[in-house]
């Protein structure tokens, strides 16, 4: 009984941030491809959003989400200047099948390895795909689970939106 | 008591420093439930539950300001769904940590997860939808002193179900980026990683006996096990590496035996834009590592050797799926990925992507020497063992217009039933599936997917295995946004097998959450439907299941 007072009370509490943006975490140890241990800090976009997506080589509408950015991606960039980071979220299974990866899917996006996934949690997925557009600030702006064709219309619908409300500075 | 009383506090401390905005912060989380019904099914191996319902639930929030975090995940099991194991029943505070996360420094204390290298000899994780959760209550310490350099101690129980095993688990890993900590080397197009770990792990004594009871095995109190690792880049090529190894250590999994284990995985790939190659091979002898020697399932395990398999997500290449014997076994998997141009004729307008991937395991070949207290028997590096595994799959996937797209899968599978414990011959199946999307017009896209699954293997009572026999299925999946969608399956035995699995599921997406109902029968396995995949049980009645993030 009382955990799950606790429990209410913290889902209370839950409602009330909801309308606060959080801040993407910034010192979680994920790696890069080429195997060397970085903090969340190196996701960077000089003052411009970042598309963040969690994903996995075995998760068919992740890479179906990937794909479908792949084609529109120069536009997104010279329209917004938006980057889009993907975290894999594979573990030792297939973490050292990623890169390969990515170079077969052609894929331009910068991409680094959660293979415990500790970034996973701290964001707090549950399923993936999971995107976010993370502001010029670093604050989580958007954020959406699953995938079907034609919804990357609404993650740049978010990038554009982000941009409107907090003009870059550095621009 | 007193736990949930400083969890109180902490909560009232976020709550009033979110409410107020003086002392800043943020409080996130996410909430995951998951209901079922159903009733007896012999044909599919459903039992009806006479709770009516079963339910899991769990809420994790995590409080963060600044560099400062606090967390905790309450979770109940009314009663764990089939699948789950009954000792989940109940419900509390799983997990709760605060953790201090500088630019050089990380401290938790508190339950973590953590692993080193590929989690050879220390993996702590969660999977929720496998009810694995190998969490330490304890003390991590991390520490990056220069660019480069990360050194880290963890120490503490792992967890039980509801409780924390006896073990104690005591590890140190070093990991380190040569292009970072050598100046001269810091432009290198060779990008090399290297890193070692030690884990030990302490137990009291207990009496145990040989297979001779007048004997009682002398037992180790404190098991070791070491590894180290490289990672070598250099333009398209990367080649992985990491070794460990494990002190005596019997336990319930490798029936007492003092044989001391070990683990070798290698990759090696190359890849350029389009293209890519990969091969990987992974030995591991006697490598069940766990925090308490007597536990034979699937808790307290400290490290983690996963499958070199290609993990599948279409029903029927994942019907049988492979799982790693952890006691032994060798394999080898090569994966290629080739994309053709755009614009050339096999390419069309919109390139063509091929995948072909291939994996073998086998046993290893060993001499027995014994039962408990012995050695337990000898093994050649290079000897094979019976085959228990292999898969062969090729993929074509295709854009044929703006709006239609099209995969197309054939794989040939073989399973010995070895794996899971069983006898009899090895299972050899051939799959095909056809996998179609067409965007009929915007915000209405639907999806088509038909597979056949050829099988050896006939049904009987004896074994009881549903899934054998010769078996085809349909699905049609309706997507209205991205917010609405619904899906009809059946997956159907037509010859040497029983079963008829009918599905009906309806589901709503916004933002970041996400609920989904279904009808029906379900066969144990992974499944992706509206666009998310999971691990699902074997029921026949009702499902539901609601998770979002804030």
């Amino acid at each position: 009984m009382k955990h799950f007072v606790i429990t209410l009370f913290a889902l209370m509490l839950a409602t009330v941030a909801v309308a606060q943006n959080a801040q993407m975490p910034e010192n979680v140890s994920i790696k890069s491809l080429d195997g060397k241990t970085v903090q969340s800090s190196v996701i960077q976009n000089d003052g411009k959003p970042i598309i963040l997506s969690f994903w996995a080589t075995w998760c068919k509408p992740c890479n179906k989400e990937l794909d479908a950015i792949k084609e529109v991606y120069e536009e997104w960039q010279e329209e917004t200047g938006v980057k889009l980071v993907a975290i894999s979220i594979d573990d030792a299974r297939s973490s050292s099948r990623v890169k390969p990866w990515v170079d077969g899917k052609a894929w331009d996006y910068e991409v680094y390895l959660d293979p415990n996934q500790d970034f996973k949690r701290a964001m707090n997925v549950v399923n993936v795909p999971h995107t976010f557009v993370i502001d010029g600030k670093g604050q989580i702006v958007w954020q959406h689970t699953s995938y079907v064709e034609g919804s990357e219309e609404e993650v740049i619908e978010a990038v554009r939106k982000a941009m409107a409300e907090q003009p870059s500075d550095k621009q | 008591m007193k736990r949930t009383i400083l969890l109180s506090l902490l909560l009232a401390a976020a709550a009033s420093a979110t409410a107020q905005g003086i002392l800043g912060g943020h409080v996130t989380g996410n909430i995951q439930l998951d209901g079922q019904t159903s009733r007896a099914d012999s044909t599919i191996g459903a039992t009806a539950l006479e709770e009516g319902l079963r339910l899991n639930a769990r809420a994790d929030v995590l409080y963060t300001n600044g560099n400062f975090s606090a967390g905790l995940r309450f979770e109940a099991y009314q009663n764990p769904l089939p699948g789950f194991n009954a000792k989940y029943k109940g419900q509390g505070i799983a997990n709760y940590f605060a953790s201090y996360d500088g630019s050089w420094l990380s401290i938790t204390a508190g339950t973590f997860y953590e692993q080193f290298g590929n989690g050879m000899i220390l993996r702590a994780y969660e999977d929720r939808n496998l009810g694995q959760d190998n969490a330490i209550l304890g003390f991590k310490v991390a520490v990056r002193p220069v660019e480069g350099l990360t050194l880290k101690g963890v120490i503490g129980k792992q967890r039980y179900y509801w409780e924390w095993g006896d073990g104690l688990v005591r590890g140190v890993d070093a990991d380190l980026n040569l292009n970072s900590l050598i100046k001269p080397f810091a432009d290198s197009k060779t990008r090399i990683s290297l890193g070692g770990g030690f884990v030990s792990k302490y137990e009291h004594d207990e009496t145990i006996l040989a297979d001779n009871p007048e004997y009682k095995l002398r037992l180790p109190l404190n098991v070791g096990a070491g590894s180290v690792r490289f990672d070598l880049s250099h333009g398209g090529f990367n080649l992985q590496a990491e070794y460990a190894l494990k002190g005596q250590d019997p336990n319930a999994v490798n029936n007492y035996i003092y044989r001391k284990g070990q683990a070798l995985f290698l990759s090696a790939s190359y890849s350029m834009k389009g293209f890519s190659a990969n091969i990987q091979a992974k030995r591991i002898d006697n490598m069940a590592y766990k925090s308490v020697r007597s536990e034979s399932g699937e808790m307290l395990y400290i490290n983690y050797t996963p499958a070199i398999t290609r993990q599948h997500t279409y029903a029927f290449l994942s019907i049988y799926p492979y799982a790693t014997q952890a006691t032994g076994e060798q394999g080898l998997q090569a994966d290629f990925m080739y994309k053709i141009k755009k614009g050339t004729a096999l390419g069309g307008k919109y390139g063509t992507d091929l995948h072909l991937n291939a994996s073998a395991i086998c046993g290893l070949k060993t001499n027995a020497i014994g039962g408990k207290g012995t050695l337990g028997y000898d093994s050649p590096f290079f000897g094979l063992g019976n085959l228990y595994y292999s898969d062969i799959n090729f993929e074509v996937a295709k854009k044929v217009s703006p709006k239609v797209k099209f995969a197309a899968t054939y794989a040939w599978q073989q399973f010995n039933p070895v794996v899971e414990g069983h006898s009899g011959s090895i299972h050899s199946n051939h799959v095909i599936v056809a996998d179609v999307t067409w965007k009929a017009a915007p915000k209405h896209v639907l999806r088509f997917e038909a597979e056949w699954l050829g099988s050896n293997s006939k049904y009987s009572t004896d074994t009881d295995d549903k899934r054998a026999g010769d078996w085809i299925m349909g699905l049609i999946e309706y997507n209205f946004t991205s917010k609405f969608f619904v899906s009809l399956s059946d997956q159907y035995c037509y010859h040497d097998g029983i079963g008829n699995y009918y599905n009906i599921s309806l589901g709503y997406t916004h933002k970041a959450t996400r609920i989904t109902v279904g009808y029906g029968k379900q066969r144990e396995g992974i499944i992706c439907i509206g666009g998310v995949c999971r691990q699902v049980p074997a029921a026949n009645g009702l499902t539901f299941s609601l998770s979002t993030s804030f």
